[in-house]
């Protein structure tokens, strides 16, 4: 009998019991129904109401069913919002644990509405169902109990439930791995900035509980808190523990240093002389109450540091012998102060820059012979880009190699020509003001220079002390004071900002101001973004102040200078930002709409914030102003650069816009949200664009492709040689406009930046948006209105190196591999012999089997003999194209690995393949593949060898007065500017 | 046997006593706690667990229901019919190969045919018509309900009423009733829709009525929108053919331009 394969044809029956008088009848009507709903759904669902009527039915008993019924005819009706309803009637016969489609769809469903009611605002209005509660709450409590750990913190961090968030970390097993994973979390997916700081909070409450916590990642979230002091007190509690410790807490400084936040860094730095200061009191005036300071250390210190230091306090009693104990956190302090206001870091970047340096100064060589003597833009981009080329190198051969050519920079130009050097020496902090000496403004006797050379040197001193101005904040002022040309004050506006970025100092703010108010354009401009400058992320009061006088005043400069300036104070503020946005994304003004973009792009960088990507893009179609366009599309590339994955997929259809604005500013917002990645979908973008039928659209497309090549090569992707073959031919092209051979040449210095060992990242390896490189680009885009911003961009170099540190902050001999083909991230291959055959070489490359045969005949009409011979050695590599290529290419196979020795370039696309050594002397305390990583030495008693120590620095600082030294003559040669040809404001 | 069982049947057989005395109230209270005792029965659908004596549970029930289906028409419920028939179904259609055939399945089958022709559901009378077999075709239940609906279909109005004479079963009688009310409703519904009005005495003619206060009291009721005046029946049908709507011009010319202007700013 086929009994088991009977089934009922149809729900008809019981849908007719379910019309049945008797309540029984109803009763089992639903439970069969329940049963069969996956079957017959399609039936109920015509008398689906008579079950919902059930359902609201007071009298009867079981008014649940009778909802979990009508949940799985509404789910399988594909109407999820009346389906949940109805599962939260069913109370607890909705089955968490259930691992139907049905069950997995609601609860989804169930936590999407939960975390939604959650996440409004607290104007909104927030009435939680309790029912929908308890079920997320429900499987909160299910998933932990499954172990399974991550899917808990996901939904509690999404369902805003820190309390559970807290359960979950607490019941993992693996802690670290846990806490760590819900910083990715905040950082990847928790798009509302003050959430993220409760989480973030949350997260640290956990971590100073544990036992061994991870002192690393506490610091980098107390950073983002903005909690200097507990901070201060962690770095404090690591340099009073063992060896160990101290390189922790290097390490820790230098990751905190990397996000370049100087207000937080000072902060840092001054809690930290007030706890010294407090510990050393307690140690100095007598034995006894240092005791209890010392206890507290003990369970970190090792016993055998304890027993010494009481060794040496027992005999003594006074405090008056030098403490050796003291001594060392005395000189810890130093070295960890060094490193927190980023000297540290930057003298070895310098040295390291330095040392590395592989610029090919044939390139520029190349394009100075091109440019036209009387083409001043192009002359002037020529200076650019050798600055830019040597950023950071304080390799300045070229420029005193053409010291005549330099002097035909007159006016601005000549302004950007001396500013041009705080680029190269950029980070050289000691000697920048005795390079710059010669062209600054001399107290007193005003007007031995001119202006324009003088406000250049005060910019290039910002440039030089960007983000650590400490040493030069007094100097600068001092210069603005006294300074009467507009042109001098213009330089020494921007210089503060730049030294004095984000310390929203009440004094400079006043000064800036004061020139402000002078109502001179060139000056306010400068004061504009000064101010900006200097209040970098603070949100503070002023912006509105800022506002109030960009309404007043008439000058479009000072406009545009103040828009840009406020939209820099709310700086990665997100929400907080919205009020001003709003009023100046809606103000009658173009300029002040424009500005209004910027402070899109700056509150929400790197967010990939949704509602400022459709703000954004709604102006980049809507407004009606060019200017207003272009911006908002290039924002788009500040919002998404922390998936610059997604960007040529946003922009690309605004990247065929018929409006030239709008293109140019795709091609910028693919160039900084995808800079220094290669990207092969970006250049696929950027390509067509560079050939554009509008020259700045070209401009923009050569610098935007510079800025996505950067530190890539031929080998990791072929058309980086040929971009590099189209920039020498526009250069060298006759007939080609201004404006996109000026592209052409910033564009290979871009691409060379830094001596070749320098990439434009705007996040540092933490996913900790880098400050200066993101404002730095930003105003660096102004140089479509101000051509000597072009030097900000400067501030987004970071160099590709891995830099090992050892306890004494020294840089030891220490070898690893990158575990990939060495060519594949070599350096580019230097120009030189090329130059001369360039044009002839590039058809040459061409394969073609024409190409072949024609070579072959030829060889076989040389000689035979010959060719037989190298026929048979070259049998396999027959292929290649001739002789000449076949010898080039047949050498034997590549290695598939290198040896890296410290310190060394690491480009970003090649840190994947680092790994380090299981047998060297030295274990990286952080297993980093890039930056600054500290080494723990294994052998400590060995002799150590030390690399890049001494000799580039001090051929550093003998190159600096030999510079020095040079320069005079250049100024002499400035001093006296030829009949300027017409004059150019080169705006 | 089982007790459960034994109760059943011992309920079931004072239920056909009542119904033999024409006991209805009883036969209804009865009914009801028959079918409450049903569903403590595992071996009937939807579950069809195989118990022992799944053959002996479902042929009770079965009857039980046909029982309950010929009742509902002698109480002259159609609600209640439609019910009981569709509780019935299952034991029709899916428990061949357990149990026989029962001998009231084509009355039965035909009877519900009937009831939705009187309730003129005609498409469900063809599904229920694709269901059965070809050979139940022949059965003269069914083929008197079929027959029944093609002279409806076709406006034989006249062979549907004389139909009524040769009734197969006696339950028929009941619908076959009913059916001439749906009849007339539809002769009605297509003199609304073939004449503007229509004479007093024909309209008398045509809907089968014998006087005119007939005629009268079924206009009110079915009909309130029609009228009567000059001793002719007006049916309103100018009311219905309003002049087709007006062009949204405006509208369109402000949605075209609105376009436009959407285009132009397209990237």
């Amino acid at each position: 009998m086929a009994a088991a394969a009977v089934m009922v044809s149809s729900a008809g029956s019981l849908l007719a019991m379910l019309q049945e008088p008797a309540p029984e009848l109803k009763l089992h009507a639903l439970a069969s129904l329940n049963s069969l709903v996956h079957a017959f759904w399609h039936e109920i669902s015509t008398s689906v109401s008579s079950i919902e009527s059930l359902y609201e039915d007071e009298e009867f008993v079981q008014r649940q069913l009778a909802a979990l019924v009508a949940s799985k005819v509404f789910f399988y009706l594909g109407e999820l919002n009346d389906a949940l309803s109805y599962a939260l009637g069913a109370g607890p016969l909705f089955d968490v644990s259930d691992d139907s489609d049905y069950a997995q769809t609601l609860l989804a469903k169930a936590l999407d509405e939960y975390a939604a009611i959650q996440s409004r605002s607290t104007g909104e209005e927030k009435t939680m169902d309790p029912r929908l509660e308890a079920i997320v709450e429900r499987m909160l409590d299910k998933c932990i109990l499954d172990g399974k750990y991550q899917q808990a913190m996901g939904m509690s961090v999404e369902c805003r439930r820190l309390d559970k968030l807290e359960g979950a970390i607490s019941r993992c097993d693996n802690l670290h791995g846990a806490l760590s994973y819900c910083i990715n979390l905040s950082h990847q997916y928790v798009s509302h900035r003050e959430y993220r700081l409760e989480i973030l909070q949350c997260l640290v409450k956990i971590y100073q509980t544990l036992p061994d916590p991870d002192y690393l990642s506490i610091c980098q979230c107390l950073m983002f808190l903005g909690e200097p002091e507990s901070v201060a007190s962690i770095l404090d509690k690591l340099i009073s523990g063992s060896k160990d410790d101290a390189l922790l807490s290097y390490q820790t400084a230098f990751d905190l240093a990397e996000n370049e936040n100087q207000a937080f860094l000072l902060n840092v730095r001054n809690h930290l002389d007030a706890l010294s200061s407090h510990t050393s009191a307690h140690v100095d005036p007598d034995s006894g109450p240092a005791v209890p300071s010392n206890q507290t250390n003990a369970a970190t210190e090792p016993s055998g540091d304890v027993q010494m230091r009481d060794d040496i306090n027992m005999p003594n009693g006074s405090a008056t012998t030098v403490d050796p104990n003291a001594a060392t956190h005395a000189d810890r302090l130093t070295k960890i102060k060094g490193i927190l206001s980023g000297e540290t870091s930057i003298q070895l970047t310098l040295q390291f820059l330095y040392s590395h340096n592989r610029s090919d100064l044939q390139i520029l060589k190349t394009i100075k012979q091109a440019v036209e003597m009387r083409n001043s833009v192009c002359h002037s981009a020529t200076i650019w880009s050798n600055a830019i080329m040597h950023a950071g190198t304080t390799v300045d051969t070229f420029l005193r190699e053409n010291l005549e050519w330099l002097g035909r920079a007159t006016n601005w130009a000549k302004f950007s020509a001396t500013a041009g050097l705080g680029v190269i020496h950029r980070g050289h902090l000691q000697q920048g003001r005795a390079l710059m000496a010669p062209y600054l403004p001399q107290n007193g006797a005003g007007g031995s220079g001119s202006p324009y050379s003088e406000g250049g040197a005060l910019y290039a001193l910002g440039l030089i002390h960007a983000n650590h101005g400490e040493g030069i904040k007094d100097f600068l002022r001092e210069s603005l004071r006294n300074a009467t040309s507009e042109v001098v004050q213009h330089g020494a506006c921007l210089g503060l900002g730049l030294a004095a970025l984000g310390t929203s100092d009440e004094e400079i703010c006043e000064d800036i101001k004061n020139i402000l108010f002078t109502d001179s354009a060139v000056a306010g401009e400068a004061a504009g973004i000064g101010m900006g400058l200097l209040m970098v992320g603070t949100a503070s009061e002023k912006a509105t102040e800022m506002l109030a006088y960009a309404h007043d005043t008439q000058h479009e400069k000072i406009i545009r200078g103040l828009s840009l300036g406020i939209a820099l104070t709310v700086y990665g503020r997100e929400e907080e930002a919205d009020t001003l946005i709003e009023q100046m994304t809606r103000d009658q003004d173009p300029i002040l709409r424009y500005g209004g973009m910027y402070a899109l792009a700056l509150a929400y960088r790197g967010t990939a914030n949704n509602k400022a990507i459709h703000q954004l893009l709604h102006f980049a179609v809507s407004d009606v102003s060019d200017d207003v366009r272009r911006t908002a599309v290039l924002a788009l590339g500040f919002v998404l650069y922390n998936e610059p994955e997604q960007t040529p997929r946003i922009v690309s259809l605004l990247s065929e816009s018929y409006n030239p604005h709008v293109r140019y500013g795709a091609a910028l917002a693919v160039g900084i949200s995808c800079a220094g990645t290669g990207l092969s979908e970006a250049i696929s973008l950027l390509e067509p664009l560079t050939s554009d039928v509008v020259d700045f659209v070209r401009q923009g497309a050569l610098i935007a492709m510079a800025m996505v090549m950067i530190q890539t090569n031929e080998s990791y992707d072929s058309r980086v040689g040929a971009f590099r073959r189209q920039l020498e031919k526009i250069i060298l092209d006759k007939h080609e406009d201004t404006m996109s051979k000026m592209g052409a040449i910033l564009a290979s210095g871009i691409i060379d930046a830094g001596g070749r060992n320098v990439t434009i990242k705007l996040k540092s390896r933490s996913k900790h948006d880098r400050l200066t490189a993101v404002v730095g680009l930003a105003v660096f885009t102004q140089f479509w209105y101000w051509y000597p911003l072009t030097y900000f961009i400067s501030l987004a170099f970071s160099p590709t190196a891995l830099i090992g540190l050892n306890s004494d902050l020294k840089v030891p001999k220490f070898e690893f591999l990158s575990n990939a083909k060495p060519s594949l991230f070599d350096y580019p291959k230097p120009v030189t012999q090329q130059t001369a055959t360039a044009s002839v070489k590039v058809p040459a490359a061409i394969l073609s089997t024409y190409a072949k045969s024609k070579s072959r005949a030829k060889k076989e009409a040389e000689s035979k003999a010959k060719e037989k011979a190298e026929d048979s050695s070259n049998a396999s590599t027959s292929m290649q194209v001739d002789g000449a290529a076949a010898e080039k290419k047949a050498p034997e196979p590549e290695p598939t690995f290198q040896i890296l020795t410290n310190p060394a370039r690491v480009v970003p696309a090649q840190e994947k393949f680092i790994k380090f050594l299981e047998d060297s002397r030295y274990k990286p305390v952080k297993a980093a593949p890039s930056g600054f990583v500290l080494l723990q030495d294994l052998k400590p008693t060995e002799a150590e060898e030390l690399a890049l120590t001494d000799a580039p620095s001090t051929a550093a600082t003998t190159n600096a007065p030999a510079s020095s030294a040079s320069e005079p003559s250049a100024m002499a040669v400035d001093d006296e500017p030829q009949p300027p040809p017409a004059f150019e404001y080169t705006e | 046997m089982d007790p459960k069982m034994t109760e059943v049947t011992q309920m079931f057989a004072r239920f056909k006593a009542a119904y033999a005395r024409n006991d209805l109230d009883a036969c209804v209270t009865l009914l009801s706690q028959l079918k409450v005792h049903l569903t403590k029965f595992p071996s009937l659908p939807p579950s069809f667990q195989q118990t022992p004596n799944a053959v002996e549970e479902l042929k009770l029930a079965r009857d039980i229901y046909e029982h309950a289906v010929v009742l509902s028409v002698k109480l002259e419920d159609q609600d209640a019919f439609e019910r009981d028939f569709c509780q019935l179904k299952p034991y029709y259609m899916d428990t061949c190969g357990i149990i026989p055939p029962s001998a009231e399945e084509y009355p039965i089958l035909g009877l519900n045919l009937l009831r939705l022709l009187v309730q003129n559901r005609i498409a469900e009378f063809h599904t229920e018509l694709e269901l059965l077999p070809v050979k139940a075709l022949e059965h003269p239940c069914i083929k008197h309900a079929v027959e029944l609906e093609q002279s409806f279909m076709e406006g034989a109005y006249n062979r549907v009423l004389s139909a009524r004479q040769a009734v197969p079963h006696e339950t028929y009688v009941y619908f076959m009733d009913l059916l001439a009310k749906t009849v007339r409703d539809e002769i009605a519904g297509c003199s609304e829709k073939g004449y503007d009005s229509l004479s007093v005495s024909d309209a008398k003619q045509m809907l089968m009525f014998s006087s005119d206060q007939d005629l009268h009291e079924y206009i009110t009721e079915e009909h309130p929108e029609w009228e009567i005046t000059n001793g002719a029946v007006f049916f309103q049908k100018a009311k219905e053919s309003q002049p087709c709507k007006e062009i949204p011009s405006l509208q369109l010319i402000n949605q075209t331009l609105s376009y436009a202007r959407e285009l132009e700013r397209i990237v």
